[in-house]
């Protein structure tokens, strides 16, 4: 249960604050959390040595276990528990009934300096495990992933069935678009941009006026227009809105893209370099 | 036809016929998670008349009242993580208040529950707390799960009979959900019910691996609902696990996305439905499970209801799990259409993927819904026509680093807020207020419904969405709304960011 609906309705509600921070804190940790320049020195060690048989991310692979959701590490306060493994190395077990059997691993000797490095970065990554919010993908997802479409079929869509041609020129608002945003980021704004115009909207009062304005506030109870530099409002029930949304032609396109049209179009729209 | 109509006339009366209820002894009110009240000293008629009786702003440690408060014996008791306070339930004065700090999750917590004089409430260390209610003293703590793993306590337990029914909160680290029973003298676990079947016991072949199975989540994240007379709890779960990459766990991944019926005694599983099979985009099943009393289809049933987090109304037979109604309450473009259990088909091409998938949904949440024997509505805030983008990203973020997410979701339009009051037997939309707060929802006797609508605190007739009364105290409630009466006199209690705010008819 992430938190997508809610922030969506939630306006302006702060989760938390310095207050309660002072008291506990929002996350479990060792009880620290590690330094991040310990993890950056102790990242390489953990490729070199770890990463064959546990991945990279500790996320484990078929040689060993994954290392993110075992006790071993996250109840190991001061960190002697995983050192005493390291160390030690484990001799491989045979008729345990368990994933590990017949997998040996092997021993590691490093100085207590190296082996607090090692820990903070398998720390650092339990904790981005666990802390992870599902927001966007980050800007340096790779473009690759995203071109699975066909441009030919894109530009066919823009200029046909999606209509996009009727707003929207390849060599005028949109030359070099591929440019301008990172490419994962294109993708969510083609789908919806983010307007550079607000909502306007005619209010038609009760006497038949009619004002226009930046459409400030719309709910059950109020309208708020900022016309002619003055702030006006009304409650809801009494005046007629009529709302004019720069957004509302891509928003009635969203149910419109079957499942290739999205991928097409973004494939079209990535040749506009 | 006879016998019909006698039974159905018992049903009215049980649904009607008890004496009011002046105290709110329990999160939801009471053990139906229907949030309805028998007062009616305040209604349709005098409720534009309501003004403010009393506020309390907590002095330490909150920054959002989420909690839910329980009224018992003129003692209200509520709770931000790590706090618990006993305010004068007539005048909002202090009486005492607790303060545990710890480490682990804080990003809400619901409340206390009462049993026998002492009161029980969880800890964002995932401990059980036993408080008395008279001083705020604490009797004995204990560990419900292992915070390391991202386990938490947001809600407290609900009484049943003469057991603490205990869910559970957190999946960061792909941990399984679970329902604990436990000895509200002792603090000792008498039953547990995990989320996912043991390896090899029937529901088990519903995961590819038994590695999938133990790190499946189906937490337990909202209070469920218990009915004596079957001694059944009712209960519904939290997604799967990783949350947004069905691929490493196919199968429809029992008993995550759920409604199970447990016997109370033992815990042991009775039934289940599943709302969202296979779900990959955190459709959890945990809203509130409401049990109603009435007809369906000229025949009197006990059964239950769930407006879902996938945006369908689920209507059971509550003894058996059988299902009754499934309709949508909102557009999405992710279901094929219903199995022969009248549970969703997920479309397997709008799963998350590494090129992004376009994903459109509707739903509701943890704020908890009501049901009105009165009108019979079934009344909840819910978010109509959502779009989203939702990648697949294995691997592809942070430099390599998979979480328990297991992809990403990028929000492209966040759809309608809207208050709907739904037919319990046809699932109908019989009215609808846009602009829904994310809050509780109580109704009344009086024949009025609170809640939070456009950032105003608001009364409105059930029986159209009218709005009766409103007050705008800064924004829309945190909380859901209570009301219970106290010499005599009937009062609303809600919070809105950091403060309490009661209110009365004025004298
Ligand atoms: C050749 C493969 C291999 C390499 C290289 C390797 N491991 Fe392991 N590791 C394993 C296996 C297999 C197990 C499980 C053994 C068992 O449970 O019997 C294991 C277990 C562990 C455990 C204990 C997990 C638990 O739940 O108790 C830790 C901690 C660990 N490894 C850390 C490391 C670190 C740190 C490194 C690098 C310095 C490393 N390993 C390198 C194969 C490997
Ligand atoms: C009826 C007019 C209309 C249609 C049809 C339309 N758009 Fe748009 N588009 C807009 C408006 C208005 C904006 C927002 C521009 C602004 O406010 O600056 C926009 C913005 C965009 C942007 C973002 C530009 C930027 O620089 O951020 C892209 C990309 C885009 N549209 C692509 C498309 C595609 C692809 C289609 C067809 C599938 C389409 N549009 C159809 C009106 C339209």
């Amino acid at each position: 249960m992430k938190i997508r609906l809610a922030v969506q309705l939630c306006i302006g509600v702060v989760g938390l604050a310095a207050p309660l921070a002072a008291q506990g804190s929002r996350w479990w940790s060792w009880p620290a959390d590690p330094d991040p320049q310990a993890v950056e020195r102790g990242r390489p060690e953990f490729v070199r040595s770890c990463g064959r048989c546990h991945a990279d991310n500790l996320t484990g692979t078929a040689k060993g276990p994954n290392l993110i959701r075992t006790a071993r590490l996250r109840k190991d306060a001061d960190g002697t528990a995983v050192a005493a493994v390291v160390r030690a190395g484990i001799p491989a077990r045979t008729a345990g009934g368990s994933a590990a059997d017949g997998k040996a691993m092997p021993s590691f000797q490093l100085a207590d300096e190296a082996m607090s490095d090692l820990i903070a970065y398998m720390r650092w990554a339990v904790q981005k495990y666990d802390r992870v919010s599902p927001g966007a993908p980050p800007d340096d997802y790779p473009v690759e992933r995203l071109l699975t479409g066909n441009a030919a079929a894109g530009k066919a869509f823009f200029n046909g069935a999606g209509g996009c041609n009727a707003c929207h020129s390849p060599t005028g608002d949109l030359a070099g678009i591929a440019k301008k945003y990172p490419p994962v980021f294109l993708q969510a704004r083609f789908l919806m941009p983010r307007p550079t115009k607000p909502r306007t909207a005619d209010v038609t009062l009760p006497s038949g006026e009619k004002v226009s304005g930046e459409l400030k506030v719309l709910n059950t109870y109020d309208v708020t227009l900022v016309s002619g530099g003055k702030t006006l409002t009304w409650p809801a029930e009494q005046v007629k809105v009529d709302v004019h949304d720069p957004l509302a032609p891509h928003r009635a396109l969203l149910p419109k893209y079957k499942d290739d049209d999205v991928h097409n179009m973004f494939a079209y729209l990535w040749t506009l370099q | 036809m006879k016998n019909t109509y006698v039974l159905a006339l018992n049903f009215f009366v049980l649904a009607t016929n008890v004496p009011a209820q002046t105290q709110w002894p329990s999160l939801n009110g009471d053990e139906s998670g229907r949030r309805y009240s028998t007062l009616k000293q305040i209604n349709v008629q005098n409720a534009a008349k309501l003004a403010p009786a009393w506020k309390f702003k907590p002095a330490t440690g909150a920054t959002v009242v989420k909690g839910t408060p329980i009224v018992v014996d003129g003692v209200l008791y509520f709770t931000v993580p790590d706090h618990v306070w006993a305010v004068n339930a007539a005048t909002g004065k202090e009486i005492w208040h607790f303060n545990r700090p710890s480490r682990g999750d804080r990003i809400a917590n619901r409340g206390v529950a009462y049993y026998k004089g002492k009161l029980y409430f969880g800890t964002p260390d995932a401990h059980l707390v036993c408080l008395r209610a008279d001083n705020g003293r604490k009797l004995w703590e204990t560990p419900m799960a292992d915070v390391h793993f991202g386990y938490y306590m947001s809600n407290p337990p609900m009484v049943v009979k003469d057991k603490l029914i205990v869910g559970i909160s957190g999946d960061a680290g792909d941990v399984t959900g679970f329902l604990k029973a436990v000895d509200p003298e002792s603090g000792k676990v008498l039953w547990t019910w995990t989320s996912v079947p043991k390896w090899g016991e029937p529901g088990s072949e519903t995961w590819p691996s038994q590695e999938a199975l133990l790190h499946g989540g189906g937490t337990t994240w909202v209070q469920g609902s218990y009915d004596p007379e079957l001694n059944l709890i009712y209960w519904g779960t939290g997604n799967p696990h990783p949350v947004l990459n069905g691929r490493d766990r196919a199968g429809s991944n029992l008993y995550t996305c759920s409604i199970v019926a447990l016997n109370a005694d033992t815990g042991k599983l009775v039934w289940y439905f599943q709302p969202s099979p296979h779900d990959t985009t955190d459709r959890d099943a945990t809203e509130s499970v409401v049990l109603i009393d009435g007809v369906f289809r000229g025949q009197p049933r006990k059964m239950l209801a769930q407006a879902s987090r996938n945006g369908y109304f689920f209507l059971l037979d509550r003894k058996t799990g059988d299902h009754l109604l499934t309709t949508s309450f909102g557009p999405q473009n992710w279901s094929l259409g219903l199995n022969k259990r009248g549970e969703p088909i997920p479309d397997p091409k709008r799963d998350p993927s590494p090129a992004g998938t376009l994903l459109q949904g509707s739903g509701t949440n943890w704020w908890v819904p009501s049901f009105s024997p009165a009108t019979g509505m079934f009344y909840v805030n819910a978010n109509i026509g959502v779009w989203s983008l939702t990648y697949l990203t294995n691997g592809a973020v942070q430099g390599g680093l998979d979480d328990h997410q297991g992809g990403r979701e990028s929000a492209l339009s966040p759809g309608d807020p809207a208050l709907l009051a739904l037919d319990y037997q046809t699932g109908e939309v019989r009215w609808r207020v846009g602009y829904g707060n994310p809050a509780g929802i109580l109704t009344t006797a009086g024949g009025l419904l609170f809640t939070s609508n456009s950032n105003y605190l608001v009364a409105m007739d059930q029986t159209n969405g009218k709005t009766v009364w409103k007050t705008n105290v800064g924004g829309p409630a945190s909380n859901a709304p209570i009301t219970y009466e106290v010499g005599g006199k009937q009062y609303v209690v809600m919070s809105v960011r950091d403060t309490l705010y009661s209110f009365v008819l004025p004298e």
